[in-house]
């Protein structure tokens, strides 16, 4: 039986060109660079000054309050600079540069499994939180306050996210496959803060090796149960694995929690099983290096702060030959396009994908006027209108975007302008009218007061 | 790895479908329709698709470069609109009039909207409607044929006449050249099953018009008056090509249902009280006019707003049959429909036929008879002799304008050459025989076929009791066989005897 949601797309997956590298772990000699923020909510406070020694493992910004996570040095050396640097968005931000003595001096052991075996709900999340945990699905939320909902009893469901809808991208399948019964750990630590809940593994049958790992790790586990996911895109998002495992839908308004569901990436699980039974703060994640113009697709146990330009060059390089047009930090459907590779690897990031070939320039020749054909509303996960919503945008209707076609419902997976055949840039619509009325909303708010 | 770097927002792939791909698809799909129209009509068939599409690409290009508009000839748009006009013009229509229809529908009706994706009725539907008010004598459709037809098959529902549907279905019947049927369903469920038309617009219209016609149409669901009604007047083509045109039609699902109905019930009602047979055309105009108002108003709510209270459905992977295979059993079933479909509609009029075949046969050998009375007690013989080779299917008493009987009429079968040989036999009130008239007479011609000459059937006048076959000249009691058609001449001779002693037996002994 294979589960799924209403709508989405199939692009294609290109999954072949990395999907049977193991997992390997990549030590960078460069400098290492740590943005302060590398996850949803206020930039860490550096603890470490110019010229200080620091270790792996070793904390050197903390959170700044409760929506915030710490920062740990991926690799030992000496704290170069605290200053602004060029970060994977474009901007700068103050980031922690050290000089990596190429040691990987560890400042704990972190191969010693915990003896203690009652861990408290309470200490858990501790561990997490301490551990700098954030969702490696690429949002970076801490994971920490995702740990905490108003009322756990209330969740039923723990859903570990294996799907991995990402096209390119297969980090999370070779981490599933060799690391599926410390993932089955994690869920089991996660499901222990919640009483009431079932643990439900989710992966895309295009993954049957990892489907097969972890059913062999869960089998045994009381309330855990694998369950398969139709290949559709974007199956791996929160709300489609909700849809699909639940079949309830909910407005953008509300959180998982509020239906009984907490999703959690296999990535972040894994992490949460090193922090809480070895200590180990977050500060690898694994990462697939990919795409056309790469010589050598890879998987690795990246560092964070590593360089993309040093993964890349001590990796292989590009292919020969050929020139990348188009770098993305991710994959195709929800990477960031770089402008440089000389930016740190972030811990929400596990990708990076040279094409070759840009479609969206390809597109953008082949753009006509709008058809109306509807695929756009055949494919939106969330049932808006796409069509209609680019119409009122463009006609400045903000209001009829808003209250009649519930434009801000929108989860922004971009389904809706991979599908439209006149190759209309919907996605960038929807984000400018979000702005627009966010914009709107502050300055009406603003007046009031 | 030093060059630029391409900078976009996400998503950074696209799907393979283009709007040149999607236009291909459709005129791919209406190419069975047009190979078949050219083959049955011919050269000024093939004459009027090509200027079409030419003149449409042609005026295309031309406004774009007047306009100093971007060159959109190459998203085949135009090709379409101008195979879908030429294909709802007749075969015989003047080549002056598929270039001027192609010219308004690009110019006037795409063009000055804006261009592709801003036209608000369907260029090649409003084309046509134009030609059929402007050049009303030019437009109609001659047959073409067949030279004793005198209307298109729908001119004949309209008239509730009757119609070959098999011809239709197959596009052999007067008409568009897009006029097949069995070719624009394979091509319109291509397009479905590429999910490319959306299903909810070409089945509402079918099952709207369906049920408008069904319900008031006067003949209640009879499938053989349904599919004359659907296969005629581009309901097919208009279902399928015209009214799911994307531009012109709703977004929504809900949407597309009720334009759909629209079109289908506004069709039923234009073909069953409008005045003209190319009702279904302007159906299809009115709902593209009542497009934009559906999509103001009609507009699905997202998923976590339409469920009320806090349904858990979990949705499991669908069970689908996959929609090639539908497309396939439905043209396969209609075939077969319409293929039996003639039967229902044709079976009545045959039958008519044949009984007033039977009456003017009975009226040629008793022509003094006024009236014919069923005799009493012949009900039961008749009965028993039905299913034997040689029988008397059936009898009766003629009386004159008095009521006095005046003889016998009785309708006679026996097996010949090439079938039954069936025949009317006059009696007098004595039994004798007053002549017979063939009323099924398959025999093998100049052979068999020479017992309907007078020479033959004039010798049973005034004969009476049991009939002997001979051959050369006949005496009394006796007939002269046909040459070289003995079988034949049997045959008649045993139905004539079955006859006479249907009358010795039963009617002389009643009365």
């Amino acid at each position: 039986m294979r589960n799924t949601f209403r709508g989405g797309v199939h692009p294609e997956e290109r999954k072949e060109l990395s999907r049977e590298a193991r997992l390997r772990l990549f030590n960078p000699s460069g400098e290492m660079v740590f943005p302060l923020q590398q996850h949803i909510g206020k930039p860490a406070k550096p603890l470490v000054q110019k010229g200080d020694a620091v270790l792996v493992g070793q904390r050197i910004a903390e959170a700044d309050g409760m929506v915030s996570a710490h920062i740990y040095s991926s690799c030992s050396g000496k704290v170069k600079a605290v200053e602004k640097r060029r970060v994977l968005s474009g901007d700068m931000a103050e980031c922690i540069v050290i000089d990596n003595d190429g040691q990987f001096t560890c400042a704990a052991d972190y191969s010693v499994r915990d003896s203690e075996s009652n861990l408290s709900v309470n200490e858990i999340v501790q561990r997490v939180q301490d551990a700098g945990v954030v969702g490696l699905g690429g949002a970076g939320f801490p994971t920490h306050v995702k740990l905490r909902p108003k009322n756990p009893d209330a969740i039923e469901y723990v859903i570990a996210n294996g799907a991995e809808c990402e096209p390119y991208l297969t980090c999370n399948d070779q981490l599933m496959r060799t690391n599926a019964p410390a993932i089955v750990e994690g869920l089991e630590l996660v499901l222990r803060l919640f009483p009431n809940a079932e643990g439900v593994i989710c992966i895309e049958d295009n993954k049957p090796e990892a489907i097969h790992a972890m059913e062999i790790a869960a089998s045994g586990k009381q309330r855990i149960s694998v369950r398969t996911m139709i290949t559709k895109y974007p199956q791996g998002g929160e709300r489609s694995l909700i849809q699909a495992v639940t079949g309830v839908d909910f407005p953008i308004s509300k959180l998982p929690a509020d239906v009984g569901c907490i999703v959690q990436n296999v990535g972040t699980l894994y992490a949460i099983q090193r922090a809480v039974l070895y200590h180990e703060p977050l500060f690898s994640q694994c990462f697939t290096l990919t795409g056309e113009a790469v010589a050598e697709p890879a998987n690795f146990m990246v560092r964070v702060g590593t360089s993309y330009r040093e993964l890349l060059e001590a990796n292989g390089g590009l292919k020969p030959g050929t020139e990348a047009v188009k770098a993305l930090a991710g994959g195709p459907m929800m990477g960031v396009a770089m402008g440089s590779l000389d930016v740190p690897i972030q811990k929400q990031n596990n990708g990076l994908t040279l094409l070759a070939e840009d479609p969206v320039a390809q597109a953008e020749k082949l753009m006509t006027a709008c058809l109306h054909c509807g695929r756009c509303t055949t494919v939106c996960p969330v049932g808006l209108m796409p069509q209609l919503m680019a119409d009122a945008a463009i006609a400045g209707d903000l209001d009829r975007y808003e209250r009649k076609l519930y434009g801000l419902e929108c989860i922004q997976c971009g389904s809706c302008t991979v599908a439209c055949p006149a190759k209309r840039p919907l996605m960038q619509t929807f984000k400018q009218a979000k702005a627009e009325i966010q914009a709107k909303k502050k300055r009406e708010g603003g007046g009031q007061k | 790895m030093n060059g630029m770097l391409n900078l976009s927002s996400a998503p950074h792939t696209r799907d393979k479908w283009t709007t040149p791909y999607i236009m291909r698809m459709v005129t791919l799909s209406l190419l069975p329709a047009t190979i078949v129209g050219i083959l049955v009509h011919g050269w000024n068939a093939f004459g009027i698709v090509a200027l079409a599409i030419v003149s449409a690409v042609a005026s295309e290009w031309c406004f774009n470069k007047i306009c100093r508009k971007p060159d959109t000839i190459w998203d085949g748009s135009a090709v379409v609109t101008g195979l879908l006009l030429a294909l709802s013009l007749g075969p015989q229509t003047p080549l002056y009039i598929p270039v001027i229809g192609s010219v308004f529908a690009i110019v006037v009706c795409k063009g000055c909207f804006g261009g592709l994706g801003k036209n608000f009725i369907n260029p090649a539907l409003a084309a046509r409607c134009f030609l059929l008010i402007s050049f009303a004598n030019a437009m109609t459709i001659k047959p073409s044929l067949d030279a004793i037809a005198t209307a298109t098959p729908v001119g004949a529902l309209k008239a509730f006449e009757q119609v070959d549907i098999t011809k239709m279905f197959l596009g052999t019947a007067d008409g568009v050249i897009g006029g097949s049927i069995l070719a624009l369903l394979v091509g319109g469920l291509l397009l479905w099953s590429l999910d490319i038309i959306h299903g909810q617009i070409c089945f509402s219209v079918l099952i709207g018009f369906t049920l408008l016609i069904g319900l008031f149409g006067g003949e209640g669901f009879a499938p053989g008056f349904l599919l004359a009604h659907l296969c005629g007047g581009g309901v097919v083509m208009g279902a399928f090509f015209m009214a799911t045109d994307y531009v012109t039609s709703p977004v929504s699902r809900l949407g597309q249902f009720i334009y759909g109905c629209l079109i289908g019930v506004l069709g039923g009602i234009f073909r069953l009280w409008g005045n003209t047979a190319d009702s279904f055309s302007y159906a299809i105009i009115i709902g593209n006019v009542c497009t934009p108002l559906i999509d103001t108003y009609i507009v699905q709510k997202p998923l976590a707003y339409r469920k009320i209270g806090k349904t858990r459905r979990v949705k499991r992977e669908p069970f689908r049959i996959p929609k090639p295979v539908i497309a396939l059993t439905l043209i396969a079933a209609l075939a077969g429909v319409a293929l039996s479909g003639v039967f229902s509609v044709t079976k009545d009029p045959i039958e008519k036929q044949e009984l007033a075949a039977k009456t003017a046969s009975y009226k040629e050998v008793c022509p003094d008879a006024a009236t014919f009375e069923v005799p009493d007690g012949a009900e039961e013989k008749l009965q028993e002799a039905a299913g034997s080779t040689t029988r008397v299917n059936e009898a009766y008493i003629a009386k004159d304008a008095a009521g006095n009987t005046i003889g016998y009429a009785l309708n006679v079968s026996s097996k010949g050459f090439g079938g039954d040989v069936t025949l009317a036999l006059g009696l007098t009130a004595d039994g004798s025989i007053t002549g017979i008239s063939f009323t099924e007479l398959n025999e093998t011609a100049g052979l068999g076929m020479r017992a309907d000459e007078p020479a033959f059937k004039e010798q049973f006048a005034g004969k009476s009791g049991t009939l002997n076959l001979v051959k050369g000249d006949a005496g009394d009691g006796e007939i002269s066989a046909i040459t070289g058609a003995s079988v034949t001449s049997n045959a008649v001779i045993n139905a004539v005897n079955e006859g006479l002693s249907f009358y010795e037996t039963v009617l002389k002994g009643g009365n």
